[in-house]
């Protein structure tokens, strides 16, 4: 976490830091790890596993809502799980940073691993678990805070050390709202538009530097201009980060996601595929027939 | 066929008859209304008994009429008209100065005949002081760990009030070695003057929220200036006030409480919307009318009504004739109870109400404590009373009729009060607020301090402030717990005896019951009573409309 840190301090020179600043992501794949930078380099091969399910099942009191799930999510790829509504692919997208545990009914089986360790062992601390793993809601939720507080936020409640005002213009430059509000950062973030409320969202979720990003659905309460952005903000940031998004949108899907899942009704996943791969030529009928909007 | 059937009626549908709706709905609206008819014409009668508006001179009426009412409606309605927003804005700069003057009345008191401005600044300088140090701490290292920093917090407040080992040490029989910094101050051979102090402690405060309000509606820059230039004005006036007849403490207080704050909020407005500025007329016309007609009135030698809400009503203790008689103990005594019972409520009340809403699980026990605290809402005061005493005064064997227990006493009462508004606040933040904190990984305590709070707050205050109405008007646990009906100076302390505001008016109407009391001092009383309980309100009711515009 604190490469990452370090990272966002080394992206900025405090005079004129602007041209180098450009595009930070060559910036960040020059001063990223060794193992990171080849599997990041190598777009083409196939990248390692992040996040692991093997045979995740929920039950909500004793109804199943997810049906002994197993898939490999790759590190710093997209990966949209797209299907009708209530086919679990939003509490499977739960399931990762352990949210459900809110839910009293909840109740989680099988294994979920986070780079190989399970993180409903009884020693992994969910808060301890979210602080790794960023999450983006379906409506934008900024606190009713100032813009900089809300992107601070974070950091602050890790009690994170380094350079807030960097990390701060870092995050908002890569969530693509930085030229919007470098010039209002101390007003409330509630006062922006709902696009640039949900990409300030994203803001939020990666200046704590999270290895893996979910995103629920993140622009369907948005207009086709602000969805476009957020689209493109996605791409980017799979980069540096494991994107993990919910969508129902399925030309969305197709559009920016590497990986594809298939959830249908039943909390069942059907298929698990190369995105291309399940748009041009999946193997199930009931993939191909939800696909073409047969149903669904 | 059925068709052809139904097209011949279309001619003719009828009529359904809606006589007993229309009698329902006016049934609802007489019973909506009547309650505060009653009230209302009750309360004409009072204020008419206790002000006489008909003694005073034709003249008077006409004066004031010319130059006060007539202008006053002629620029209410001409913005009625053209731009409501700007006269609300002009309403409100009335209705806060009127409100803002009272209360600088109150807290002039305090400082004049209770609480001296220099303990208060010795005070002040040992809080901030420790606060000033553990602000630094907390900057330069975020990662102390929690204990350390309780602790070291706690001992640095310890040692700058008391010194050390302070109160413990003597206890066990070690003397004080290094002092507290309020008794360092106060042991000083040359104290500075009171305004001085006041001014560096309140006219401080005050400065330093008109310059944090300054930034935020306009830039840095403006923030420090408005902040010195309010400290100047505050410390000039209690230079100036001398000169005009108003002793050096209260015009601190006045421009503190009262100037400064009605003048920040009018410029602020006019500074972030100068549409509005036309509403400005409005104070304006009203403040202007008042001296215009004050001064003509004196220079034609019309008299005033013979109102027994007068100065020296406010400012004299009880007589036995009911002329001399006024309510400036019992004021000074409401305001020392409001101000025990806010400090010894609010904690405990958002407390409970945090738990019962963030943290309490959904059990039988939680839903057993649920309904008693709605129940206890309903528990008549005088059983408070009768609690306050036997826990206070017979088990914990206090002297009966102090500022202290009756504050925590009236406390108690309004206890379930705020506890119901606060939890009602704190549900109405959004989930996804919590959400998302949760989200980012904060734990429940990051969440509730630093989304929940922050968000119910104005609506919490807003509740506590409606409660404390609620206890400024109780009469019934005082005569409990033996607060006496009448004194004849305001209270020192914590520990001295206290009266209150109603307890007087009951006084007068019981005990001293004769036909003077009745007719002048009660209504007198009431009337101060209730225009102070209006004050609070209109406080809580600004601050709500605020909360709401802003979500």
């Amino acid at each position: 976490m604190t490469d990452g840190h370090g990272q966002a301090d080394d992206g900025i020179e405090p005079d004129g830091g602007e041209a180098t600043t450009e595009d930070p992501s060559t910036e960040m794949s020059i001063t990223t790890d060794v193992s990171e930078s080849v599997s990041a380099s190598a777009t083409t091969g196939e990248a390692d596993t992040l996040v692991e399910a093997r045979d995740v099942s929920v039950y909500y009191n004793d109804e199943r809502a997810l049906n002994d799930i197993t898939m490999e999510i790759p590190r710093n790829r997209v990966t949209a799980m797209i299907g009708p509504s209530g086919c679990g692919k939003s509490t499977f997208l739960r399931c990762i940073n352990r949210m459900n545990d809110m839910i009293d009914a909840a109740r989680v089986e099988g294994d979920l691993l986070l780079r190989g360790k399970n993180v409903y062992d009884d020693d992994v601390d969910p808060v301890a678990l979210r602080r790794r793993v960023g999450m983006v809601f379906q409506k934008p939720n900024p606190f009713p805070k100032s813009i900089y507080d809300n992107v601070a936020y974070g950091l602050e409640i890790q009690g994170a050390d380094g350079d807030y005002d960097a990390i701060v213009e870092e995050s908002l430059k890569r969530a693509a709202l930085w030229d919007e509000v470098k010039d209002q950062l101390d007003e409330s973030g509630l006062d922006l538009s709902g696009g640039q409320q949900q990409r300030l969202c994203i803001a939020r979720a990666i200046a704590p530097d999270p290895e893996v990003i979910l995103m629920d659905e993140p622009a369907s309460a948005l207009d086709p201009v602000a969805t476009s952005k957020i689209e493109d903000l996605i791409d980017d940031l799979a980069e540096e980060y494991t994107v993990v998004i919910v969508t129902h949108n399925m030309q969305q899907a197709a559009r920016i996601s590497d990986k594809t899942a298939v959830f249908l009704t039943g909390g069942e996943l059907v298929e698990f595929d190369d995105t291309d791969k399940i748009f041009e030529n999946p193997d199930s009928q009931r993939v191909e027939d939800y696909i073409t909007g047969k149903f669904g | 066929m059925a068709t052809g059937t139904r097209s011949d009626d279309i001619e003719n549908f009828g009529t359904v008859s809606k006589a007993v709706g229309t009698v329902f709905r006016y049934v609802l609206l007489a019973a909506t209304l009547f309650g505060i008819v009653v009230l209302g014409a009750l309360l004409v009668y009072v204020a008419n008994d206790a002000i006489q508006p008909l003694t005073a001179d034709p003249g008077w009426h006409l004066t004031f009429l010319l130059t006060l009412v007539l202008p006053t409606l002629g620029v209410g309605g001409y913005l009625y008209r053209r731009d409501t927003d700007a006269l609300r804005f002009g309403a409100t700069t009335v209705g806060m100065t009127v409100v803002t003057l009272m209360f600088a009345g109150g807290v002039g008191m305090i400082f004049v005949d209770i609480l001296s401005p220099f303990v208060l600044l010795a005070y002040t300088v040992g809080l901030a002081l420790p606060f000033a140090a553990v602000l630094v701490l907390q900057r330069r290292a975020r990662r102390i760990p929690f204990l350390t920093r309780a602790g070291v917090t706690t001992l640095a407040f310890y040692g700058s009030l008391f010194g050390l080992p302070g109160p413990v040490g003597t206890a066990v029989g070690v003397p004080t070695i290094v002092p507290g910094v309020p008794g360092l101050i106060r042991s000083v051979p040359t104290i500075p003057l009171g305004w001085m102090s006041l001014t560096a402690t309140l006219g401080l405060g005050v400065a330093a929220l008109v310059g944090v309000y300054a930034a935020r509606v306009r830039t840095r820059r403006a923030g420090l200036f408005a902040g010195v230039g309010a400290l100047a004005v505050i410390a000039t006036s209690g230079v100036l006030g001398p000169f005009v007849g108003v002793t050096s403490v209260p015009a601190v207080v006045l421009a503190s409480v009262a100037v400064v704050p009605t003048v920040v909020y009018a410029a602020g407005t006019v500074a972030s919307r100068p549409s509005q500025r036309v509403g400005m007329l409005v104070p304006a016309v009203v403040i202007g009318g008042t001296l215009v007609g004050e001064v003509a009135v004196g220079a034609l030698g019309f008299a005033g009504p013979q109102s027994w809400v007068d100065w020296q009503f406010l400012t004299s203790a009880h007589s036995r004739n009911a002329i001399d008689a006024g309510l400036y103990p019992a004021i000074g005594g409401s305001i020392l109870l409001m101000g025990t019972v806010a400090v010894l409520s609010f904690p405990l009340g958002v407390g409970a109400a945090v738990y019962l809403e963030e943290y309490a699980p959904d059990n039988r026990f939680t839903r057993v404590i649920d309904v008693n605290i709605s129940n206890l809402a309903g528990v008549p005061s005088v059983v408070y009373g009768l609690l306050g005493l036997g826990v206070f005064v017979t088990y914990l064997g206090r002297s009966t009729g102090t500022v202290l227990i009756g504050g925590a006493t009236l406390a108690l009462l309004i206890l379930p009060i705020v506890i119901i508004s606060s939890r009602e606040a704190i549900r109405s933040v959004p989930n996804e607020m919590r959400q998302a904190s949760y989200g980012m990984g904060a734990t429940k305590w990051q969440t509730v301090r630093r989304v929940v709070l922050p968000r119910a707050f104005p609506g919490i205050l807003t509740g506590t402030i409606l409660a404390l109405g609620r206890a400024i008007g109780e009469t019934a646990p005082l005569i409990m717990i033996g607060a006496p009906s009448v004194l004849f100076s305001l209270p020192t302390g914590l520990s001295s005896k206290v009266s209150a505001m109603p307890l007087q008016v009951f006084a007068w109407s019981s005990l001293f019951a004769s036909e003077d009391f009745y007719t002048k001092a009660v209504p007198a009383g009431v009337v101060v009573l209730v225009s102070v309980l209006l004050a609070m309100n209109s406080v809580a009711i600004v601050l709500r409309n605020r909360y709401q515009s802003e979500q």
